[in-house]
């Protein structure tokens, strides 16, 4: 019988896992769904939604099937397919104009005379996000539990849907560390190795993946696989600590988490600072969800409620470029490769659903709001302007809202060096990952190779840029601020504020106080 | 927001014909919700185009819709003229009329108001 194989791998996230291979089909056997396919697309999503409310009504009181059948002929309004199509004609993409139709009937009906009417917009708001939850289709299969993922790429919505608490790794044939699921494994403290090259296994083999040495085992044959430690549970901080941190001289330290889904949040422990980075773009995954302010209300709300009164930092969506949003291929923008702010400002339609969200969700916590991508001051000049007018909007509808603080992340190296001409963001938060590769001209893929190379040029700039914060709230967090290798710099260069993946929070708490302020090691370290 | 894109075609089909009434809203909290649903299923169950306007107006609304319906402000005391365009215009016009007149079937319907 064969002999274990074992693959050379990249390692895209540390830790040890072994478990029953899932085989992936290959991406374009089952293309991810399409949340946005012309009108076809919406009166399909229409129709799902009459055939739900049908069966609602099935056994419903006589009150609420007058209400149901209030909705599914709302549904089936002619005038809706009209108003739909001529938006969709003046090329709003199809999610985006049923919003739109929808919500003209809402404030038609919010700002009629009598109370039986102004009831109403609570129902056409109700199937307008029934419409888009049905838009957003099915999720794609997951797989069991406990499995190792091996395939040629991963999905990052497969990877969030996904319950990770059971074990499991991934394996992927091609990939980069650089990825958005190997940054989402590294927070999540999943094992994962990428580039091992395509190799044939069999559906329930065992297979370790090894992202500490960065390998995958293979099981060939009968054979047994050497045991291998089980995957570490990630061990969150069991050793008490205090809720504040200095560095040995005694300069006090921030450390926030950066968190991809409200899940994490409960990783949130008492010695946290808060949350110094929530990529919106991980649970706003598809054109649907983007366009669904209920939703991402309810999603931004928990984060803050969990939070407290730590502050919480929300990224608005950071789409296109390399980030996909299911249904987002449909939007003209993107042809021309816009990405971040530039994107959101192109297609305000998007912005302005998110911004309501966050205006809503404000009151419910210690928000901030970061700009992706930012690379020139009338960026954060006209969002600042789209948040005011939607303030006034819910305003008027007398809806609970708040403006918050609304800074920016400097990752365009642009931005970097101009940051004091940037009068009108309330924060600054360094993302080293972008601020690398725009720097260093390299390709996402030779991200890695870079890196370090390019270090000691990143930290420069950052010691610049931090001088020209005009006392702003400043932090950092890019990848760098997750390796301990890099605080002496980043520390040396003024930083105070770090925030890093949960899984990383233990190391770079535990590096700092054996470093100074000015990043020279402790005495006695 | 009103469409009127059809042609007015007046060619000798005996289905395809155009008709209008008058009637007067009895019910007494004009045409809400659910009086407005049951006008506009019945009105889309004839193939032919339905338009109503309310009191005299000459906004000419999509009978079918019930956004449009509902938001018409249709109260008790209301005239509505009804005019359909095409097959089945009489029976639908008449159908119509006869559902105003015997107050939207609302007795019917545990005796509830809208």
């Amino acid at each position: 019988m064969a002999e274990p194989l074992r693959l050379k791998a990249k390692s895209a996230s540390p830790g040890i896992a072994s478990g029953p291979a899932f085989l992936a089909e290959r991406p374009g056997a089952s293309p991810a769904p399409r949340t946005a396919g012309g009108y076809g697309a919406l009166e399909k999503a229409i129709d799902i939604s009459i055939g739900e409310l049908e069966r609602l009504a099935e056994g419903a009181d006589a009150e609420s099937r007058d209400i149901i059948d209030f909705q599914i002929e709302v549904l089936r309004d002619p005038t809706i397919a009209e108003a739909t199509g001529a938006r969709m004609e003046e090329d709003q993409n199809v999610v985006f104009a049923w919003v739109a139709t929808l919500d003209a009937y809402i404030a038609e009906l919010e700002a009629a005379d009598e109370e039986q009417m102004r009831a109403r917009a609570v129902d056409i708001l109700d199937i307008k996000n029934r419409v888009l939850g049905a838009l957003a289709g099915t999720p794609i299969a997951d797989f069991p539990p406990g499995s190792i993922f091996v395939g040629k790429d991963m999905e990052p919505s497969r990877f969030l849907a996904h319950d990770w608490s059971k074990g499991g790794g991934i394996a992927l044939f091609a990939g980069s560390t650089a990825g958005h699921v190997a940054l989402l494994a590294r927070a999540k403290s999943v094992p994962m190795v990428v580039g091992t090259g395509r190799f044939s296994a069999v559906e329930g083999d065992p297979v370790s993946v090894d992202g500490n040495a960065g390998a995958v085992v293979l099981k060939a044959g009968g054979m047994l696989i050497p045991p291998l430690a089980p995957a570490q549970a990630p061990a969150g901080d069991t050793q008490t600590e205090s809720g504040e941190l200095r560095t040995a001289d005694g300069v006090p330290i921030l450390i926030s988490i950066n968190i991809n889904d409200p899940a994490e949040i409960d990783a949130l422990d008492p010695a946290t600072a808060g949350v110094g980075l929530m990529r919106s773009e991980f649970s706003v995954t598809s054109l649907a969800d983007a366009a669904n302010e209920e939703r991402q209300l309810a999603i931004y709300r928990r984060v803050l409620e969990q939070a407290g009164d730590r502050p919480v930092i929300i990224r608005m969506l950071d789409i296109g470029g390399d980030k996909p949003l299911a249904g987002l291929e449909d939007l003209p923008a993107l042809d021309s490769g816009l990405r971040g702010i530039r994107l959101l400002l192109a297609r305000p339609e998007i912005a302005r659903v998110q911004a309501r969200a966050l205006l809503r969700a404000a009151v419910f916590g210690k928000l901030s709001v970061m700009l992706p991508m930012v690379t020139f001051p009338d960026e954060v000049d006209r969002m600042r302007e789209l948040f005011r007018e939607e303030a006034e909007k819910l305003g008027r509808r007398a809806l609970l809202h708040r403006m918050p603080p609304i800074g920016m992340m400097v990752e365009v190296p642009a931005a970097a060096l101009m940051l004091d001409t940037f009068g009108s963001a309330a924060f600054f938060s360094f993302g080293t990952n972008d601020l690398t590769q725009y720097l260093a001209a390299s390709t996402r893929d030779d991200i890695d190779a870079d890196a370090d190379k390019a270090a000691p040029a990143v930290l420069r700039l950052i010691a610049q840029a931090v001088k020209l914060t005009a006392g702003k709230p400043v932090s950092i967090c890019g990848d760098m601020a997750g390796d301990p290798s890099h605080l002496p710099g980043l520390l040396a260069a003024g930083l105070r504020h770090f925030s890093v993946a949960p899984a990383r929070r233990p190391a770079i708490r535990s590096a700092i106080t054996g470093l100074n302020a000015d990043g020279t090691k402790a005495a006695g370290e | 927001m009103t469409s009127r894109l059809r042609i007015e075609k007046q060619e000798p089909d005996p289905l395809h014909v155009n008709c209008q009434t008058e009637v007067e809203v009895k019910h007494g909290v004009g045409l809400h919700a659910r009086p407005s649903v049951t006008f506009t299923r019945l009105a889309k169950s004839f193939p032919c185009s339905i338009e109503v306007a309310v009191n005299g107006s000459d906004v000419w609304l999509n009978g079918k819709s019930i956004i449009k319906i509902m938001g018409a402000r249709i109260r008790k005391g209301s005239i509505l003229r009804i005019r359909a365009d095409g097959i089945l215009a009489e029976e639908a016009i008449r159908a119509l009329k006869e559902l105003i007149e015997r107050n939207f079937d609302e007795e019917k319907k545990h005796g509830r108001t809208a």
